[in-house]
């Protein structure tokens, strides 16, 4: 299996104040194509940090972060918006849609910048939300939506451009226990059929344990064994 | 992103705040309207202005008078008004030395025949013919007035203040014992029905040193009274101004060769020539330069005065009044600037406070694929179409109110005496322009909320709420 995204002694310092915050402070990870990676932590402990990274949503402060052979530290805005719109999808706690347009309208919205022609956008992102059982449920606007179901047209939105990556910061942080097995469930047959990579941040170990097929723990900014994390 | 997409979600976005949207393009719009009212009526003034005076017909004439280089002279007692309008029982003696007296010989050009053939033969020149104005009296029925007659060439015809004759026609060709007359001279010979003179005859008589006339008496020797017959063929509006007297009209016109058979055969000219053997003839107190198109005027303006002549036209007397339009205008366009000088701050605060409002949202387009470019392009486009939207409004606003205050206006300049006209002028550059500014203000006033909306860190802008 080739490795998908690969990181060598990521480093993440910001300024606060007069402290130096080392929320990444060297870290080894390797994540291959089609791999299930649970990114576990307690809260602080750098995981969301490294998930922006591999993002592209934010600079590393020192260190390499390789994904499909390209060194994100060296990419302009320019480019850094490029790897978002095309190898990574994003799925966030707190969904993230644009609350004044439909559900079909979010899904387009992505390859609008990714300059999809419009009628082959509104096909796709129709037969997405079929996918995501949300055939009848196009046109309503988060607010008329479910927590689920708005979960599920993020899920729509992020595949929508054929991401090969899948990123996962605390999907179903927001939902109650059942939504959040139907999500994962989706998240793990994205996985298993159709071979996305997905990385997801968790701080639930049940869960991280129930569907991810390796647990990555951070702590202090560093990835470590699972042992030496105290209970 | 295409711009159509770019667009589309400009305008929804616009569509979404949609009172805001409307208050801040309202504003424009008074903004746009203000100095667009201001532009409007600086030309609307200019183009009452220059329009009276082309009406005048004079923009390609040049009036040529006797004078040495670079020097300009016009006015009574002196150059061409003088000698003409010497007043009928003068001594003519002393008024050919006093002629002698302001042309010593070499230093002052006189306009001659000759001086007519150069003037006709230089570029750009149509035709050149002498201005004359002949002190004659007018009989009419059983009264008579003192008065002057202007010669007019055909080629006038359909020009200037022949352009349209109310009553009758111009002359049918040159060697008619015709006449056309002021209006204001026709209504004090008929007051009821000044069209009625036409066809009437009228008998000029001036004083002449030829043997046909009969002696005249008070009337030096050898003066004698000439006498001719002319048909009130049409009768033309006088236009009034102060440049009426080089538009060649004055209470009664008669054919150029008429004039000029008068002219020479003035006791003056008799005078002249005793006194001087190489005269042929007696030089006229002005010439008319007629140029092909008044672009030229300036240009054979000063040909002439390289041959020793005066010239003025009333170009000069445009240009003047052009520069003084010319800071008219910028002084309006400051006050118009200052209103849209305000606008656009309130475009940007809107843009400013729309931003803000929007963080979360442009964090979420930055996080699936959206560039700082695209962002940057979106909340651009946003402006620009606020300023369509208030530049066009803003024309419509700015068109309504010149038209209300046109016609207060109007109907007070109407009770003074004048000619009521528009006061505004909404030419079609100054619709374009006035859109096409807007927009560009705009899209300054949007630069900076833009860049700001585009600079956003999408993990800060996500977690905004």
């Amino acid at each position: 299996m080739p490795a998908v995204l690969e990181t060598t002694d990521l480093r993440k310092h910001y300024q606060m104040g007069d402290t130096t915050v080392r929320a990444l402070d060297g870290v080894n990870l390797s994540v291959n194509e089609g791999e299930f990676v649970g990114l576990l932590g307690t809260s602080g402990s750098g995981k969301s940090t490294l998930l922006n990274l591999i993002a592209g949503l934010d600079r590393a402060s020192g260190g390499s972060l390789r994904i499909f052979d390209q060194d994100l530290a060296t990419m302009g805005s320019m480019e850094l918006s490029m790897h978002r719109r095309r190898n990574v999808g994003i799925i966030f706690q707190s969904f993230n849609l644009v609350s004044s347009m439909t559900a079909l309208e979010n899904v387009t919205l992505a390859m609008m910048f990714a300059g999809v022609p419009r009628g082959e956008r509104e096909t796709r992102a129709s037969s997405l939300l079929e996918a995501m059982g949300l055939g009848g449920r196009q046109h309503h606007r988060p607010r008329e939506l479910s927590g689920g179901e708005q979960q599920r047209v993020a899920i729509a939105r992020a595949l929508s451009n054929q991401p090969r990556l899948l990123l996962a910061d605390e999907p179903t942080g927001n939902l109650d226990s059942r939504t959040s097995r139907e999500i994962m469930t989706v998240l793990k047959d994205l996985n298993e059929r159709e071979g996305k990579t997905i990385i997801m941040v968790t701080h639930d170990p049940g869960l991280a344990r129930q569907y991810a097929h390796r647990i990555v723990t951070m702590l202090d900014g560093v990835v470590v064994d699972p042992s030496e994390v105290p209970a | 992103m295409t711009f159509r997409d770019t667009l589309d979600l400009a305008v929804r976005n616009l569509k979404q705040s949609k009172l805001r949207t409307g208050l801040t393009t309202l504003g424009v719009s008074i903004g746009i309207a203000t100095r667009a009212g201001m532009v409007s009526l600086g030309v609307g003034l200019q183009d009452q202005f220059v329009g009276r005076f082309t009406k005048s017909g004079m923009f390609d004439s040049i009036n040529v008078l006797p004078g040495s280089v670079g020097q300009i002279t016009f006015g009574p007692g002196r150059g061409g008004r003088g000698p003409a309008r010497r007043p009928f029982g003068r001594n003519a003696a002393a008024a050919a030395a006093q002629a002698q007296s302001q042309s010593p010989s070499g230093e002052v050009k006189e306009i001659t025949d000759e001086t007519l053939k150069e003037l006709a033969a230089l570029p750009n020149v149509r035709e050149a013919y002498p201005g004359l104005r002949l002190p004659v009296e007018v009989k009419f029925g059983g009264d008579s007035e003192f008065n002057t007659a202007t010669g007019v060439p055909m080629s006038v015809k359909n020009e200037g203040a022949f352009q349209s004759i109310p009553h009758g026609r111009f002359f049918a060709d040159e060697n008619e014992a015709a006449c056309l007359l002021s209006l204001d001279l026709a209504k004090r010979m008929n007051d009821a029905n000044p069209a009625g003179l036409i066809g009437k005859e009228l008998m000029l008589n001036y004083a002449s040193s030829s043997g046909s006339g009969q002696a005249a008496p008070g009337m030096p020797a050898g003066v004698t009274r000439g006498e001719s017959k002319c048909t009130i063929v049409g009768i033309i509006e006088r236009e009034t101004g102060p440049f009426a007297a080089a538009g060649g009209v004055s209470p009664l016109m008669i054919p150029l060769p008429k004039a000029r058979e008068i002219f020479h055969a003035s006791p003056q000219a008799a005078q002249m020539l005793a006194r001087d053997p190489t005269r042929t003839s007696r030089p006229y107190p002005s010439a008319v330069v007629k140029v092909k198109s008044p672009q030229a005027t300036q240009d054979v303006e000063e040909q002439i005065k390289k041959l020793g002549l005066s010239a003025f036209s009333l170009n000069d007397a445009l240009e003047g009044a052009k520069r003084a339009f010319i800071i008219l205008d910028i002084v309006l366009s400051l006050i118009g600037s200052i209103a849209l000088a305000v606008s656009s701050l309130g475009i940007m605060n809107t843009m400013v406070m729309s931003i803000l409002e929007r963080t979360r949202e442009i964090g979420i387009m930055k996080a699936i694929g959206g560039s700082d470019g695209d962002i940057r392009r979106i909340f651009l486009i946003e402006a620009s179409a606020i300023g369509f939207l208030g530049g066009a409004a803003g024309i419509v606003l700015g068109w309504s109110v010149g038209r209300i205050i046109n016609i207060g206006a109007n109907v007070y300049i109407e009770r003074q005496g004048g000619t009521a006209g528009n006061l505004f002028s909404l030419p079609w550059w100054l619709i374009a322009g006035a859109i096409g500014f807007s927009i560009a203000v705009s899209l300054m006033a949007g630069l900076y909320p833009a860049a700001r909306a585009a600079k956003l860190d999408p993990i800060k802008a996500l977690r905004h709420d």
